[in-house]
């Protein structure tokens, strides 16, 4: 068993040590190319598109995490087994870390925008690996000797402080990394607006405006990404007369926007959490568009990310929005609520199409801009079922009372939010029970694209109640009754509240 | 032995470093902790971990983590949406329409559930079960005291006096994996997580009281 022991835990050793520094050499290069993030990318892109909708599905704080420790796990194992195997054939040690690293630098390289410098941690971990393993069994215990468990469990003890030491190296260091980032954030300086937003009328109601640290994130990031905003470029090309590329400071000096703009996530259930509204600070898409000069037939604009996801948007869309009064310009976001956007958000810049839900128009972490078709492209969502074309559907939500919530009889205030960015609100109805539809007060809307507040007098009487909502939108359209699941173009119904008066 | 000692000091520092990552991690995530949509949908992206269901009748939850009705996908969606994937809850699902709870379920913060399976129902005499399913305000007494509020309920805090959303107190006796609900309903799947509310799958409605 001890002729095992030592062997296996060399293999781990230098298999920790290996790829902890691969990590730590790829925060200075580009975290993406760390071996492990690497390779759980790739597992991911070369996960069966059922399979890996699932994944997506459970794919959250937990779940990526996990998946990283699963690799993680799976090279402790194979790693143990190599230790082991090569306390006999030496050779089999390095050869087997190098196999791994190949693995590594594979992945590396086909990740989106990778560059040569991407094969660095993956090679850095292999060497290390490889000789650790040789060094540590050249200093192997002599097998079986009775009397030297006492050296053993020294070396035990210095090898766990080494693994302990390099793993909280990594960490420490992605977190280095992190903080690397945040400072890059820090030292954004946001221009001052071309078009400051015009100041929000008097008579909203507080929660107007979301604060970035309550604003619903949905993405698939398997970490953050951790853009270092002085190497970030955007590269407009595709079906386009003069294609190029803007650093972020290019970026900074174009004419910025400021405007307020809901946005909402097309997995937002009837009633759910979400949506948000931002003041948003940006770069107008359209006379980028115009700068590229878009060959006719270019229907689609696909917005790349740093972490490989495609978002497509409809080129007339980002074109319209805007032009007709009181809706909002697509932008290229660099600000939100008056600071650079949160990591979470798409530090440094993000797309915001007014109108559409988010994977159809609001990329984060965007790196490319490329003019296609829709028949030419299929982005990420739209391989995975949703619609290609996915324009805000009008919807409405009671915010109070909440759910179940138990009143006095008198007087009660319901309240809440609708929206239909692009049209707009024209009316917003409550129903009690199967009373009339009465309306609700309106609260003013700062422009068509945001979601407008209402409030609604109601004389409980003691009972179970049930509180309904729909709305109107601009066009005079009603917001649909008919109760349709998120998938695959948005939740449709009106949001109901039950709740008892004593 | 000077380095040992070093490396020992540099350890626990290091460790101390990576604590905090996780803290601020924590904090991260509750602030992005998403979504959960329609259970054939896959733009979702939760913290909820599928673990610690028990119970005889657990068998018959589907265990293809793809299908609706598994305890993998119910995990993503809030708990109407969750019931409304499994097939063994379809008629406590149709009562919930009837009676307009789906989105109050969906949106109440921490809460039980004790979901009676189709056969529970089918306890029932038809006459009476449409009669139920008629009279909404009846119905909906009748289902909220199937709602136990102030916290998802754990198998360590299951059995007790548990208060209800419907106002009166429901009683859970047992242990382990042995529980019943006001004596005579009797636990078949229990701990069941979804994305705001625990489940325990129950063989027989519960009746409040009075």
């Amino acid at each position: 068993m001890r002729r095992l022991l030592w062997p296996g835990f060399a293999g781990l050793v230098s298999a920790a040590l290996g790829v902890s520094t691969g990590q730590l050499v790829a925060t200075v290069i580009n975290q993406q190319s760390g071996p492990l993030y690497a390779v759980g990318a790739m597992v991911v892109d070369a996960t069966p598109a059922r399979v890996k909708e699932f994944a997506v599905r459970t794919a959250g704080t937990y779940d990526k995490p996990l998946l990283l420790l699963g690799i993680g796990g799976a090279v402790a194992l194979v790693a143990a087994v190599l230790g082991i195997v090569a306390a006999r054939r030496r050779w089999v040690g390095p050869t087997g870390f190098a196999a791994l690293g190949g693995l590594g630098v594979v992945a590396a390289l086909t990740r989106p925008g990778a560059s040569g410098l991407d094969v660095i941690p993956a090679l850095v971990s292999t060497i290390v690996a490889g000789a650790v393993l040789v060094g540590m069994l050249r200093a192997a215990p002599p097998t079986g000797s009775v009397g030297r468990t006492g050296v053993l469990n020294r070396r035990a003890f210095l090898g766990g402080v080494a693994i302990v030491v390099t793993t909280a190296g990594a960490a420490a260091g992605s977190q280095i990394l992190g903080g690397a980032a945040a400072r890059t954030r820090d030292r954004v300086r946001l221009p001052r607006p071309a078009r400051p937003a015009p100041a929000l009328p008097a008579g909203l109601a507080p929660g107007f405006v979301t604060p970035n640290a309550d604003f619903y994130r949905v993405d698939t990031a398997l970490s953050v990404p951790r853009v270092d905003a002085d190497r970030w470029t955007l590269s407009v090309g595709g079906m386009v007369d003069k294609p190029f590329a803007l650093s972020f400071d290019d970026l900074l000096r174009q004419p910025m926007v400021e405007e307020y703009v809901t946005l909402n996530c097309v997995s937002n259930e009837v009633g759910g959490p979400y949506v948000g509204t931002a003041k948003w600070l940006g770069v107008p898409l359209a006379a980028l568009l115009r700068r590229a000069g878009v060959h006719a037939g270019a229907d689609q604009i696909v917005a790349r990310s740093v972490d490989g996801m495609t978002i497509g948007t409809p080129t007339a869309t980002v074109l319209d929005t805007g032009t007709t009064p009181g809706t909002q310009q697509a932008l290229l976001c660099v600000g939100m609520n008056g600071e650079p956007l949160p990591l979470e958000h798409g530090f440094p810049v993000r797309m915001l199409t007014p109108g559409v839900y988010g994977y159809a128009g609001s990329g984060k972490w965007i790196t490319h801009i490329e003019l296609s078709t829709f028949d030419a492209f299929d982005a990420y969502w739209v391989r995975r079922g949703y619609a290609a074309r996915a324009p805000v559907k009008t919807a409405s939500r009671i915010d109070r009372p909440g759910p179940f919530a138990r009143l006095a009889a008198g007087p009660v205030t319901v309240a809440g939010v609708a929206w239909a960015q692009g049209r707009g609100i024209a009316a917003v109805e409550v129903q009690v029970d199967d009373g009339a539809w009465e309306p609700a007060t309106l609260l003013p809307e700062p422009n068509l694209d945001t979601w407008i507040q209402w409030t609604h007098r109601w004389q409980a009487r003691p009972g179970q109640h049930s509180l309904r909502v729909r709305a109107v939108d601009g066009s005079g359209t009603g917001q649909p009754g008919e109760r349709a699941n998120p998938f695959p173009d948005g939740a449709t119904g009106w949001h109901t509240v039950a709740v008892t008066v004593a | 032995m000077r380095l040992p000692k070093f490396v020992a000091v540099a350890a626990v520092a290091a460790f101390a470093l990576t604590v905090a990552a996780c803290g601020s991690d924590a904090g991260d995530a509750q602030n992005a902790n998403p979504p959960a949509s329609a259970p054939s949908s896959a733009m979702t992206s939760s913290p909820a971990m599928v673990a610690g269901e028990f119970g005889s009748g657990c068998s018959a939850v589907p265990t293809d983590p793809m299908n609706a009705g598994s305890f993998q996908a119910m995990a993503q969606v809030p708990v109407a949406t969750a019931a409304s994937g499994n097939p063994l809850l379809s008629t406590l699902v149709t009562a919930v329409k009837q009676a307009g709870l789906v989105d109050s379920l969906n949106s109440a913060e921490d809460v039980t559930l004790f979901a009676p399976t189709n056969d529970a129902f089918a306890k029932i005499p038809k006459a009476q079960l449409d009669q139920v399913l008629a009279d909404k305000e009846k119905l909906t007494k009748i289902l909220t005291y199937h709602v136990v509020t102030g916290g998802q309920l754990t198998p360590e805090t299951l059995a007790g006096t548990q208060m209800t959303l419907e106002g009166q107190n429901l009683m859970v006796a047992g242990s382990g994996a042995n529980f019943t609900a006001n004596g005579d309903a009797k636990v078949v799947c229990g701990n069941v997580k979804t994305a705001n509310a625990t489940v325990y799958i129950v063989d027989t409605v519960l009746m409040p009281p009075a």
